[in-house]
């Protein structure tokens, strides 16, 4: 089970403006946005683990030493040709969610919300970093990836959250589910890639527009897509 | 020549019966026999360097298979096997593959635990005959870096070093080819290269990439083409002929090692060797950048020098005369470092100055820290700024790029220990021209200072694109030839060295008046006599408007476009940004405005103005303040604003509120209702109850917010005992929404009158009808005004 820590040189502004809901605002401070960007960066202690695992997609079963058994349509549709499966877990730590809320407490309620939007830019960033290697990996044996799926995505319940977590091994970055299966520290993720052999890759879905799949249709960060259904 | 290496040995050995799983080496002791016919195989087919089955020897890699007793061991038989099978002419390359780890601050593995695995394996290598040692495949450039330090403490072999690039032309942990090639050249690799992972059409533009950044030869070992996998079996798709076709291609990008990786076999290999020999012989290539001096980070190369952009080298990391920052060093706390690394790189610095220089503290222990954190935060290279060599050397030893060594006198002791490790870790040297007589007052002294410490360089190793030259600043105020001498120096040394220059610019102005000014002047002044890479303070404004615009007239920004992309706009009309005007008598409608507008700064001298004028407090609160938030609702409602917009707003308002209450500390807020708030048990989200709770409070609510994941029970029993006019639930996750239906049931049975308003992101309003509540806010705009509705509602009851 490899650990990794990601590289953050930099937060977008651009995303940290969208997951903040005014990317149709270009004009709103930016240098509060800078300030909040270069705040967040300190505050992050980016960290990742994965394990990969061989996945039986006729049965939905990801084949660990305790298999688990995948049943949501969303996820089993989603890995429909994968014959493996890459389960990570990311985090940016705890030290920035006391940040937020010590801001806000302070009455600085537009940098507490930024600060969140550019935490939720980070962990994002930290496991496209994490997704990129994975990908590389898998490419040397012949496999390309579909993009990450998480629990909560579509119609995948996230009560089975601690399972996927588990199968991540996100324990050893200190990641941990509250009894109603949210990760402990907030700011963190975990997914599933499908790793698919290579010569079938005619129906990958490739679009990493994870929104397209999510049916919080009025949601501010939604990013747009001309194949989204629901637009 | 071309020179030609062997195919893949991994697949070679699985035809010859090596189980799946089993360890490659371990053949190299039990069927040695196999290993040497792989081998000569390769040779019959026309490769001249063959390398080691030792790919996966080293004590990491060997300890998954309970093998890492036996480094010495299968090395020593590898070596055994590939002389057997080795021509007269038939070089024997020691393979050092990968520890399958990434080192720290990426991963777990030390440094020092990764250079010892790599010093024992190529010990072994050596001592067993190999001829080259080859370092292949390898993904991170600190990996890379451990591995040529302990090959380079070892032996004085040939050193090859390929690494591995994705299709993004990078390393996965970021590192560029020319980067790649400028760090390790610098660091003594006899050969640089690329294997593995990508086919040849992909390689292709790597090659070239690598050789613009190096005149050390070229190895390139691709794959055979990007593999597939066909009924569970990795397959690589490229045939010899069409591997072979790539060849002339390669060679005239500057490759003068080739061969195969993943895939091939040795008919690739006889392909390969036959193109070779067909193909167009390689010209010497010359080096593009002689005239300047690269410093790198891992993933980001700057180069400074005379045809090139002014480079900043910002100086604000340095405890000197600063005493927070200093307690922050002293007290481990590297925050305030980090910010400054940040904010220096936001205003345009490109290279870093790193000073540890804190009195009574582990200076290497800090700098090594510092150099750590900061090596993975910014990707602008490193200046290690000290005169303690162990710090120095801490620094250089783990940073993953070419630092810059601020700074080498001609004195003995610096030119002793700080030069050997320059060569060492492929720095280059900032070459300050002083010596044990002292600061040399002239222009002509300084260079014959400078040509000392640039001679002994070159005596150990060091080479002309490993020098910057400082051409020392003293006081203008104490001696009025001290700007006209550095202004000499720099001319000097552009005509007898030809070497990128620096210096500290803010010396200068030292006792003066308005130092930013001169400073300024100053540095246009330097620019124009040669000054190529300034260590300065990148926030200083004056001194970015004279850098800019030295910039257009020193004919590095063509045309003046980024000049006039940057200055362009401050010609324009006062900026929106600026505080509204406050008209006498209209100081209400400048208190709206300046709530809509979010400008928390000019409200407090409005409110002032306004009670100074006699305006009651309620006045200003309803004419003012809740007028404006009802328009910036009623915007918010219309998509013209967003939720920071309205918080922006809402801070401003309660900054209203606090003078308010500061200058008349009898006026009465009028209470709207009492609400309790609360996210629901389970769930630990808050920001958005936060958000609720901070406009209700500004819309004259009373609100008490229990926080996040609480009871049922919790809630009833405050709202009971508060009276509550209202109850205000929120969860964000599908998992508790049911504590929304669990709270509100309770609430009913405890007789709670309270009405409840529910929200959070997966809820909906049918939800919240089926849940029971009164009302489902969908934001917390929406929230203040179903609250106000619910009042007015109860009060038309009474």
């Amino acid at each position: 089970m490899p650990i990794y820590y990601p590289i953050l040189t930099h937060i977008d502004i651009e995303e940290t403006r969208r997951y903040a809901g005014i990317a149709k605002t270009p004009n709103f401070k930016t240098s509060m946005l800078q300030k909040v960007c270069t705040e967040a960066q300190i505050l992050v202690s980016p960290a990742a683990s994965w394990s990969i695992y061989p996945y039986d997609a006729l049965t939905g079963e990801i084949l660990a030493n305790v298999p688990l058994q995948l049943s949501a349509k969303s996820i089993t549709k989603h890995l429909a040709n994968a014959t493996q499966v890459a389960v990570l877990a990311v985090t940016i730590g705890e030290t920035i969610e006391q940040a937020i809320t010590d801001s806000f407490a302070q009455g600085r309620y537009t940098e507490a919300l930024l600060l969140d939007a550019a935490a939720t830019t980070a962990v994002e960033a930290a496991a496209d970093q994490v997704n990129a290697l994975i990908n590389q990996q898998a490419l040397q044996v012949g496999l390309a990836s579909v993009f990450r799926f998480s629990p909560g995505y579509g119609n995948w319940d996230l009560v089975i959250q601690p399972e996927i977590l588990k199968l991540a091994q996100g324990s050893s970055i200190g990641i941990t589910t509250t009894p109603s299966c949210m990760l402990m520290p907030r700011k963190s993720v975990t997914a599933v890639i499908g790793l698919v052999p290579n010569h079938s890759q005619t129906n990958l879905q490739h679009s990493n527009n994870s929104c397209t799949n999510c049916c919080q249709t009025t949601c501010h960060a939604r990013k747009e897509s001309k194949n989204d259904p629901n637009i | 020549m071309i020179q030609i290496f062997d195919g893949a040995m991994g697949t070679m050995l699985q035809q010859a019966g090596l189980p799946a799983g089993a360890c490659p080496e371990l053949w190299n002791i039990e069927n040695p026999a196999a290993i040497t016919s792989i081998h000569r195989q390769y040779v019959e087919h026309g490769a001249n360097i063959i390398e080691t089955n030792t790919f996966g020897a080293n004590r990491i890699k060997l300890t998954h298979y309970g093998l890492s007793d036996k480094v010495q061991l299968l090395n020593m038989a590898a070596v055994k096997a590939a002389r057997a099978a080795a021509g007269r002419a038939t070089k024997i390359a020691g393979s050092v593959g990968p520890t399958g780890k990434f080192i720290a601050p990426l991963g777990e593995l030390s440094f020092e635990e990764a250079y010892e695995a790599y010093k024992e394996q190529i010990a072994a290598l050596c001592e067993s005959g190999v001829d080259i040692i080859l370092i292949e495949t390898i993904i991170d450039i600190q990996e890379m870096r451990a591995a040529l330090l302990a090959a380079k403490a070892v032996t004085t072999k040939p050193v090859i070093c390929q690494l591995s690039f994705g299709a993004d032309g990078r390393t996965v942990t970021g590192t560029d080819p020319a980067t790649a090639a400028i760090l390790l050249d610098a660091m003594g690799a006899d050969i640089i290269g690329a294997n593995c992972s990508l086919g040849p059409a992909q390689l292709l533009p790597i090659a070239e990439a690598l050789a613009t950044a190096t005149t050390k030869p070229i190895s390139i070992q691709s794959n055979a083409g990007m593999p597939q996998l066909i009924n569970g079996q990795t397959v690589f798709p490229m045939n010899p002929a069409e591997m072979a076709a790539w060849v002339p291609k390669l060679i005239a990008a500057g490759v003068t090692y080739l061969g195969g990786c993943c895939g091939t076999t040795p008919e690739h290999i006889k392909a390969i060797s036959q193109a070779a020999a067909d193909a167009v012989k390689p010209t010497l290539r010359l080096n593009l950048h002689n005239k300047s001096t690269a410093v790198t980070s891992r993933s980001k190369t700057v180069y400074m020098g005379a045809a090139l952009p002014t480079v900043i080298i910002g100086e604000r990391i340095n405890p000197t005369g600063r005493k927070q920052l200093s307690a922050d060093i002293k007290a481990g706390n590297f925050s305030s470092v980090k910010k400054e690394a940040l904010q220096q790189i936001r205003a345009g610095a490109h290279i870093l100055d790193v000073n540890m220089g804190v009195p009574g503290i582990d200076q290497a222990a800090a700098m090594e820290q510092a150099v750590n954190e900061l090596s993975m935060l910014v990707d602008a290279p490193l200046s290690i700024d000290t005169s303690d060599v162990k710090a120095l050397e801490a620094g250089l030893r783990i940073y993953p790029g070419r630092a810059l060594i601020n700074s080498v006198t001609a004195e003995p002791e610096r030119l002793e220990h700080f030069l050997p490790l320059a060569k060492k870790y492929g720095a280059a040297i900032l070459c300050l021209p002083l010596s044990d007589s002292g600061v040399p007052a002239t222009a002509s002294e300084r260079v014959i200072v400078a040509r000392q410490i640039i001679h002994r360089a070159m005596a150990i190793g060091l080479r002309p694109q490993d020098f910057i030259l400082d051409a020392l600043v003293l006081t203008v105020a104490a001696d009025e030839r001290a700007a006209a001498e550095t202004l000499e120096t720099l001319r000097l040394y552009r005509k007898n060295f030809g070497y990128p220059t620096t210096m500290g610019l803010s010396n200068i102005s030292f006792g003066l008046p308005r130092r930013e000014l001169i400073n300024a002047a100053f540095c246009a002044m330097s620019l124009s006599a040669g000054l190529d890479a300034p260590i300065l303070n990148p926030y200083n404004p004056m001194m970015q408007d004279a850098l800019s615009a030295s910039s257009v007239l020193l004919g590095h920004d063509q045309s003046g476009r980024r000049y006039s992309k940057d200055y362009a706009a401050s010609q324009a009309a006062p900026s929106a940004d600026k505080p509204t005007a406050i008209q006498p008598g209209d100081t209400i409608a400048a208190i709206r405005q300046s709530v809509i507008d979010g400008e928390k700064e000019s409200i407090i001298p409005l409110v002032r103005q306004a009670l100074a004028e006699g305006h009651s407090s309620l006045t200003i609160t309803d004419q003012g303040l809740t007028a404006a938030m009802n328009v910036i609702g009623e915007d918010f409602g219309a998509n013209r604003c967003f939720l920071p917009q309205v918080l922006l707003s809402a801070e401003t308002m309660r900054a209203a509120f606090t003078t308010i209450k500061e200058t008349l500390p009898s006026a009465q807020a009028v209470i709207a209702g009492t609400v309790v708030l609360a996210t629901v048990k389970g769930d630990i989200h808050d920001l958005g109850k936060n958000i609720v709770a901070a406009l209700l409070e500004n819309n004259g609510f009373q609100v008490i917010d229990l926080g996040k994941d609480v009871a049922s029970e919790v809630i009833v029993e405050t709202a009971q005992q508060h009276q509550a006019d209202i109850v205000g639930l929120c969860a964000l996750m599908t998992t508790t929404m049911p504590q929304i239906d669990q709270t509100i049931k309770l609430l009913k049975s405890s007789g709670v009158k309270a009405r409840t308003i529910v929200g959070g992101a997966v809820l909906t309003a049918d939800y919240a009808d089926q849940a029971g509540a009164d009302a489902y806010a969908p934001d917390g705009v929406a929230a203040v005004n179903l609250a106000k509705k619910l009042m007015a509602n109860e009060k038309a009851l009474l």
